[in-house]
Parts: C-alpha cells; sequence; structure tokens
C-alpha cells in the first residue's frame, strides 16, 4: 500500500532553563505552539488536531490538555495524549506523523513539554522515583534491608540504569572517562550557539569538565543533564500543504519504536530484574532497522549526514550512535577523539547541544525530530551543519531502559 | 568562561501539596516463594519452558515467549560480576535514605564506599543486583567470581543475602 | 478510509471491585484471550498500543512494566494516557497509514490501586480549581447534571430511569460489575446522595478491569476471521476546560459523532444504527449522549427513556451490556463499550444480545464531563 507523504513544516521550541517562574504550564506549552505556527505560517484554524504529552508526574497535573486545552488552542478539535516516559516527546512527534499518515486528517500540531520546576524537589518525590515505588514498598514487605538501599539510594543519585549502562559500555569498547568528558564538552558548546538551549559554556572544554567531582564512578557532575523547562512543537502535514506552505519541508521517511524488556526496576511480579545488559538495546537496533527500511537507507553511515541523540548522559551519545548503525561496534569514541561528530565532522552528533545540554523530560525527545528538521530545513542558524542535509536521523530513549523512538527526517519524500 | 545564565520575570508561586498516601498497590506472591527459598539458603529462580531462561530472583511471565513461567530453578550462591559501580565516600549528612542519614544510624562507616554489583548466578540468566561485600574497591572487575554472604541469622527475608564476596 | 480495517479479536476480564490479580497478570490474560479468539499468536502483531493513565495506576510511565505483559517485546509499541478507544483510534492510525497491519490494542485500570475520583482533582486547573478544593469529579457532573436537568424539564426520575434499565441489562453480563437485575426507581433515588442530583446508583462503580482488542487490515482480517468487525466511522473531539465550555451539552460528542457518521454515511442515526454502547460515567450522560448522538432531537432525551426507545427490547437499544454504570474500569470502559458492539454484530453477546444487529455504535469518553469524547461505528459482513 502507498503510503502518504507527511513532513514537518514548522517548528516552535521555547527558550529552557531550570526554572520558568515567568510562565505557567498553559502559557509556556502554547508559547511553543505559536512559534511553531508562525514558523510555518499557519493559522490555529487551520490546524485539524492535535497530539500532545508530557510527563504527568513531575509537574502535578494529570492530562494537563484538559486544562490548557484553550491556550493550545485545541478546544473543539481532537486530541491524542501520548506518554511513554522518557521517550514521550519522540512518540508525540511519531503520532503527529500517524495522524497525517493516516489520512484522518491533513494538519496537525504535536507538542511535547515538562515543567520541571513545579515540583518541589524537580523529579525527586514525584518522577522518576514513582517508577518503581510500589514494588519498593511490596519489597519492603518482604524485609528488604536498609543497607540494599543506601546501594540504591547511591547508584539513584547518579540516575541508575546510566552508570550501569556506562559501565557495561565502558567494558565491551574500551572507552574511558575522558571520553565522556569530551562529548559533555562538546554538548555544552553546541548548546552555546543554539539560543533556545539550557546549559550553554562557550568553549567549553574536556578539561573544564574533568575538573568537576565524581558523583558516582564513571559520572562527574558536569557530565550529568539539567532539569529543564520547556516545550517543544512541530506542526506536520500532507503533501500538497506541506509544499505550499514550506521552501523546504522536512519529510518523515522513517519511523520505528520498538519497546525491550525491562531492566534493573522490578515490576508487581518481579519482572525487569536486570535480563539483559541495559547498553544492549535492541528495541533501538529494531526500530532503527525499520525506520532504514521504510526510508531506504542501506547505509547509515555514508545516507544519513546528521543525527540528534538523545544522550542525557555522556555514554549514551556513544552507545547509541553505534546502535544506530552510525558508528561501528566499539568505535564511536574513536570518531570522537577525531572530531568527526563536531558540528563541522564527518557525522555531526547533536550540533544542539542534545539532552545532555537541555532536559525538559517530555520535550527531549520531541526537541530530536525538531532539531533534525531544522538542520533539512535549514533554519539552525548558528549551530546549522555547514553540509547539504538530507537525511537526519532523531532518536529517543526512555522508560527503564527499554523504550526506543527513531525517525528519518529527509529533504525529498519517500525514498 | 563558564555556563550562561539569564534573569527571567517570575509570577506569583502558588505552593500546593501532593497528598500520594493513597495508593493501594498489588503484588504478586512469588517474593514469597523467594524468601521462603532463602532460609535455607537457596537462591530460587523461575523457569521459562519456553525459553528455558531461569530468572532469579523469580518473577512471573515470560515477556519473549508470551507465558507465565511456571517452571522452578534453585540455583547456586556463586556467581560472576556482570556489572559494578564505586560509590564516592559516603560522609555524614550527605545523603538520606528514606529521610534517615544512613551513617547516623550506623548502616555505614563514615567515608565508606558501598559497591553495588549485577551479579549472575551460576544457573541462571538474569543479573541480580546486590552489594559487593568484604573487597577492595580497586580489585573490582567485570567477571569477579563471588558467592553470597549469608545473614548470621536466617529470618526467611530479603534481608538474609547480605550481599556477596570474592571467593 | 485510506482502507478497511477489522476488529478480529478480543478479550476482557471479570471488571469488579479490588481484583486479587496483579496488574500485570490481568493484562497478560486480556492480551493471551484476545490473542486466542483471533486465532493468532503473538509473533502476528506489527503494533501494541496500551491505555493507562500514570496517576491512576500510582506509577510514573504506567505502561513500562505491562509491555511484556501485552506481547509487547520487541515490537513497534506506544501509549495514549486515557481512555481505551484513544488507543483504537491511534492503532486504527498505525494501520490505516499502511506502517502495520495487525495491532493489538489494550487498556486497563485497577480502580483499588487510588480512589479514581482523587485522581480527577488533578486535572483541575492547578492555581484555581484545586486551591479551592470544591470540584471533582463528582460535583462537576452534578452541576452538569442540574444545568441540563433545568433547560429541559428533567427530573431526577429519569436519570433514575436510565440506572435501572443500565443496571439491571448489566445483570445479563457476565462480565460486568454492578449487576442489579430487580432494581427498582425507588431504590436508585433512595441509594446515598453523593452530590445532589447525582446519587451512588446514577454513578459508574470504580472497577478493576483490562480489555483487549484486535484489528487487522483487510486483507489480513480476511485470513484470520469469517466475521470481521468493520470500523465504517471514526470521530473524536475535545472541548475547552469545564470552565471554559457550556456544560449543559456535549457539544464534543456532537462533532465526534459527526465526523463518525459522515465517515460511515449514516445520515439517520435514529435508523441507521441497532444498538449503542454509551461509556457513561453518570446516569444524565446517557440522556445528554441521545441529543449529542442525533437519537433525538435537543432535550427530548427524556422522552427516549420514558418511552422505553433505548431498552434491551426497544427501537435502539442502547447500553444492553449495562454500559458504564454496569463497570468502569476507567481507562478500559470505552474499549470494553467497543468489544460489546463487535459481540453484538458477531451475534456473541449471550444474554445480552439484541437481535439483527448490522451496525453498532461505540463511545468513549475522557475527562470531567466528558471533554473528551470518540465515536466508533462498526459494521458487520451484511452492510
Amino acid at each position: 500500500m502507498k503510503r502518504r507523504n507527511v513532513a514537518v513544516i514548522g517548528c516552535g521550541q521555547t527558550k529552557h532553563s531550570s526554572r520558568r517562574r515567568d510562565v505557567n504550564v498553559a502559557e509556556m506549552v502554547s508559547e511553543a505552539v505559536y512559534n511553531a505556527l508562525e514558523d510555518a505560517q499557519v493559522s490555529a484554524r487551520e490546524v485539524d488536531a492535535f497530539v500532545v504529552g508530557n510527563m504527568p508526574g513531575f509537574g502535578g497535573v494529570a492530562q494537563p490538555e484538559q486544562w490548557i486545552a484553550e491556550s493550545l488552542g485545541a478546544a473543539g478539535k481532537p486530541v491524542l495524549r501520548i506518554a511513554t516516559g522518557g521517550t514521550t516527546g519522540g512518540s508525540v512527534g511519531q503520532g503527529g506523523y500517524y495522524v497525517v499518515a493516516s489520512g484522518l486528517h491533513d494538519m496537525v500540531v504535536a507538542v511535547a513539554w515538562e515543567k520541571h520546576s513545579d515540583s518541589k524537589e524537580a523529579g525527586a518525590t514525584t518522577g522518576l522515583l514513582h517508577v518503581g515505588l510500589g514494588n519498593f514498598f511490596h519489597a519492603a514487605g518482604y524485609g528488604l534491608s536498609l543497607k540494599n538501599l543506601v546501594a540504591t539510594s547511591v547508584v539513584g543519585a547518579a540516575a541508575g540504569v546510566a552508570v550501569y549502562q556506562a559501565m557495561f559500555y565502558m567494558h565491551r569498547s574500551g572507552c574511558g572517562i575522558e571520553h565522556f568528558d569530551m562529548v559533555a564538552a562538546k554538548a555544552r558548546r553546541n548548546a552555546a550557539k543554539n539560543k533556545y538551549a539550557h546549559l550553554q559554556w562557550p568553549g567549553c572544554t574536556a578539561e573544564d569538565i574533568a575538573k568537576t567531582d565524581i558523583v558516582t564512578y564513571p559520572f562527574r557532575y558536569g557530565h550529568i543533564c539539567p532539569a529543564s523547562d520547556g516545550a517543544s512543537a512541530i506542526v506536520v502535514a500532507e503533501e500538497s500543504l506541506a509544499r505550499k506552505k514550506a521552501k523546504q519541508p522536512a519529510w518523515f521517511k522513517g519511523l520505528a519504536s520498538y519497546t525491550d524488556e525491562e531492566n534493573q526496576l522490578q515490576s508487581e511480579n518481579f519482572g525487569g530484574v536486570g535480563v539483559t545488559d541495559p547498553s544492549e538495546q535492541r528495541g533501538c537496533w529494531l526500530s532503527a532497522v525499520k525506520a532504514y527500511r521504510m526510508a531506504g537507507i542501506v547505509d547509515p553511515k555514508t545516507e544519513i549526514d546528521v543525527a540528534e541523540i538523545y544522550q542525557p548522559f555522556p555514554s549514551q551519545e556513544l552507545f547509541f550512535a553505534e546502535r544506530l548503525g552510525l558508528f561501528d561496534e566499539g568505535t564511536a569514541w574513536m570518531a570522537l577523539e577525531t572530531g568527526e561528530t563536531e558540528i563541522e565532522g564527518r557525522m555531526p552528533l547533536d550540533p544542539s547541544g542534545g539532552v545532555n545540554a537541555t532536559n525538559a523530560i517530555g520535550s527531549s525527545a520531541m526537541q530530536r525530530i525538531l532539531e533534525c528538521a531544522l538542520q533539512i530545513m535549514g533554519k539552525a542558524e548558528e549551530h546549522q551543519v555547514p553540509k547539504k542535509v538530507r537525511n537526519a536521523l532523531a532518536h529517543g530513549w526512555g522508560g527503564v531502559t527499554n523504550y526506543s523512538t527513531v525517525t528519518v527526517l529527509g529533504d525529498t519524500p519517500g525514498r | 568562561m563558564g555556563y550562561l545564565k539569564d534573569e527571567r520575570p517570575t509570577t506569583i508561586g502558588v505552593e500546593g501539596g501532593w497528598n500520594l498516601g493513597a495508593y493501594h498497590y498489588k503484588g504478586s506472591r512469588l517474593l514469597e516463594e523467594y524468601v521462603a527459598g532463602l532460609k535455607h539458603k537457596k537462591l530460587t529462580g523461575s523457569f521459562c519452558p519456553g525459553c528455558a531462561r531461569v530468572i532469579v530472583p523469580p518473577r512471573n511471565l515470560c515477556g519473549r515467549c508470551h507465558r507465565k513461567m511456571d517452571g522452578r530453578k534453585t540455583v547456586s550462591d556463586r556467581g560472576t560480576i556482570t556489572c559494578f559501580v564505586v560509590s564516592p565516600p559516603i560522609y555524614k549528612g550527605k545523603l538520606k535514605v528514606l529521610g534517615m542519614d544512613p551513617v547516623e544510624i550506623g548502616l555505614v562507616k563514615d567515608g565508606q564506599v558501598v559497591i553495588p554489583v549485577f551479579v549472575k548466578f551460576d544457573g541462571s540468566d538474569s543479573n541480580t543486583d546486590t552489594v559487593l561485600l568484604n573487597a577492595d574497591p580497586k580489585d573490582v572487575h567485570i567477571g569477579m567470581r563471588v558467592k553470597v554472604v549469608w545473614a548470621k541469622e536466617l529470618q526467611g527475608s530479603l534481608a538474609d543475602v547480605e550481599g556477596v564476596e570474592p571467593i | 478510509m485510506r482502507r478497511r480495517v477489522a476488529i478480529v479479536g478480543y478479550a476482557q476480564s471479570h471488571h469488579q471491585h479490588n481484583m486479587q490479580k496483579t496488574r500485570e497478570d490481568m493484562v497478560f490474560e486480556v492480551c493471551k484471550g484476545a490473542l486466542r479468539h483471533a486465532g493468532i499468536s503473538r509473533e502476528d502483531l506489527d503494533t501494541v498500543i496500551t491505555a493507562s493513565t500514570d496517576f491512576l495506576d500510582g506509577r510514573t510511565i504506567s505502561s513500562v512494566f505491562v509491555g511484556m505483559a501485552a506481547g509487547a517485546f520487541l515490537k513497534d509499541e506506544s501509549k495514549v494516557e486515557e481512555d481505551g478507544t484513544f488507543a483504537l483510534y491511534y492503532a486504527l492510525m498505525r494501520v490505516l497509514a499502511g506502517t502495520h497491519d495487525i495491532a493489538l490494542v489494550e487498556a486497563h485500570t485497577q480502580g483499588s490501586t487510588m480512589n479514581a475520583h482523587q485522581v480527577s482533582c488533578f486535572t483541575l486547573d492547578p492555581q484555581f480549581d484545586r486551591q479551592i478544593g470544591v470540584l471533582n469529579d463528582i460535583a462537576a457532573a452534578a452541576l452538569q447534571a442540574r444545568m441540563y436537568m433545568n433547560s429541559h424539564g428533567v427530573t431526577d426520575e429519569h436519570l433514575a430511569m436510565v440506572a435501572v434499565k443500565n443496571l439491571s441489562n448489566a445483570a445479563a453480563n457476565p462480565w460486568a460489575h454492578r449487576k442489579m437485575a430487580k432494581v427498582s426507581v425507588e431504590e436508585v433515588l433512595g441509594s446515598k446522595v453523593l452530590c445532589d442530583p447525582v446519587r451512588e446508583l446514577m454513578m459508574s462503580p470504580v472497577s478493576d478491569g483490562a480489555c483487549a482488542v484486535i484489528i487487522a487490515s483487510e486483507e489480513k482480517a480476511r485470513e484470520i476471521t469469517s466475521k470481521p468487525v468493520w470500523i465504517e466511522g471514526v470521530g473524536s473531539c475535545q472541548e475547552a476546560y469545564i470552565r471554559d465550555r457550556d456544560l449543559g451539552r456535549l457539544e464534543s460528542l456532537k462533532t465526534a459523532a459527526r465526523t463518525a457518521y459522515k465517515m460511515a454515511g449514516i445520515k439517520e442515526p435514529a435508523a441507521d444504527l441497532d444498538v449503542v454502547e454509551l461509556s457513561e460515567k453518570f446516569a444524565h450522560e446517557e440522556l445528554m449522549a441521545y441529543e449529542s448522538l442525533g437519537l433525538c432531537r435537543e432535550g427530548e432525551g427524556k422522552r427516549l427513556i420514558e418511552k422505553g426507545t433505548t431498552g434491551k427490547e426497544g427501537k435502539i437499544p442502547v447500553n444492553p451490556s449495562g454500559g458504564a454504570l454496569g463497570a468502569d474500569p476507567v481507562c478500559a470502559t470505552g474499549l470494553v463499550r467497543v468489544i460489546e458492539a463487535a459481540k453484538q454484530i458477531r451475534g456473541e453477546a449471550e444474554g445480552c444480545q439484541v437481535p439483527k444487529v448490522r451496525r453498532a455504535l461505540a463511545h468513549g469518553q475522557f475527562g470531567m464531563c466528558a471533554q473528551k469524547n470518540m465515536v466508533f461505528v462498526l459494521g458487520g459482513n451484511g452492510s
């Protein structure tokens, strides 16, 4: 069956920072929506439907789109709420594609956001901890010792699974902590060129990062992503509208979101005990395979021009780049050393600074799609990669290491 | 040059509580079986008749085969470290566990290092997370052979496994 | 629609209070049941969409541990955070897009995990309504009921008649939660007043339950079953926030129905539909829905219940399964309606069966005072 050609025709995001105390959720989200509509040169009335999402635990509001419907301009229209944890933004962006590709609607706005500062201790009380809270109480009922809890807290402080992932990857690939310094420095340096990013540090070097304390080996304070407030939105349209409205639409060429087995955290049935290597990421690999097949990409190493990888921790940029087929197994850190992943490099990774510099969880994976669209449209301003971008790869990651979203955008529709 | 920061105007902040004390989760009986085994120094795992994997501690469902893991197998209390994390020294006032300071209540010594590890017990296919005891942080490596440190008095609770130590 | 899509299999749990099963076991059983009903295996699925909410499940990323139970291991998966009909809508779009052929849709809530009415407070404007603490979903529904009753001369008895119809219908439904074969109008009116005019028996019971539906593209559907239930029309709409809208009418349901009717080619809903399954969380919503769905003119909803037009033996039976008043596993409720409608078309509805059903409507809602609505028009082989 022939697929409908669908493209991103407008992008809008808010300035991300640790506390957007100048706006409430409704104002922040509509800021992104209206920036996107303005970018696409369409009015709110032309939009047929909305796809929205965030992680409700952080803002403390359930189904916030009900409250903010009017501010979004979504009242009286179909609204689909998608929330999948860390990949929320990616799932929402892909939801935007499916709504248009289904033929049910012709133009939609997909918007994702997070306002961490609305919960007093960002993410601590109501956020990620709640993923396993039920199981924790369950285990406590069977005499979970406090000593083990100390161990959990120590790792939890550096965002749990990422530490294990990094250790697995280091063992497998031979990369060192200095490579994480380099990735983090690159993220902050690139973010300084992106006016919407959060942690901006012009000219940041690996030495600057290396001066910060170790939180839990192998992570330093300088490696860890911030908790940001922010929103991002894209306008998605079918072919004839896209060609009319945008000079260079960013076409959806391939997408997938495969899920893997849960790791580490446990469920009611004690599922999810660390069965697999959390850096193995088969879900990501399968998603990439499907997305490339849809896009007609045979050799991602040469055909992908820029990639936005979901890397709240620097180790993730490296192993995900390998999982996505951009580098051979265990070689991404070597490419990093030679500067291949810089904005001017052969395979620029996260020219926007990525999640490592800006992390408004719900919005993070959406930003990857949005940044890829900007690169294709040539609107990335200071962090625009110098070469012609034909295919860009947007990645999202989340859940308890098991969710992945992979989206390939291109400058021409289809194959 | 350091991080760039910008100033923004603020609106009125509204303080609001969020009472989450009302949850009533449902648990499975699997842990009961597991801790019953611990009392006799046995590590019980669930066995999937579909793919023959053994998971410790036991779990109910196999996602790959989409079936119940109704078999049970006892695995060895010796195993191999598949991953580890070395914490920075824990000092008084630095860490809170359930609102308490672990140093103050005597769970860890001031300045002690904690080493959470993943262990693959011989005969199992899963990584079980626990802590490494009686070891020098410098010696820890992936592939290190370890065995369970059992509590002095076994009570049939999760605390019966204090951790693992090098063989 | 770009291609024909059919429902080919389904299963639901015995909805009940405080089910003695973990969330995962419950989900596993309905998904396995739906696969068995369709006669396919997990390997045949292209995509899995689940529906649940973090607040109701009591955990961040509510879908994260049910993926394996739902058969989503290494499958293209996603989750919508609202009623199950929206998950079906998303799955349908994935199939229509031509990227997937067979999809499993799962929805669940264990209402006993957290009081669903308490959760409803968290959907309120946090800076105003939540601080004032006057509203929750019951209070808001009571306001809505009063507005509706006042403008159309509807009495408490009319609402009680809706409850009597649905609760006695539920008695014949083996999966329902609140079954009351011999309930009377007096008994409903005599039940506890929660927030006048809403009484206990006029409100849906919060249940523990789950359900799963499998849909497939035309080619696959014909391979899988000889009795596919075609999705002929779909429509969805969300209204403004409760304070920003006219509470006295279900405008969004009207829009959703109009979209679905247009797609399905329905001109006279009262004549063209053989059975209707509604998610009425409160009795008055059913009367309002009659009007929004075009089964009668505005303000005439009470006549349908008075004359018994919507009874099991009536001209347009509504909720022969007992509807949401019979069982309300919050996120699964709408998807259960889809299953009940499909069962009617396939002639599998057992005690709830209505004769000669060719076309059925299933409705799902989410949010306070039915802020979001979803309408599916389903048809059998004959239509």
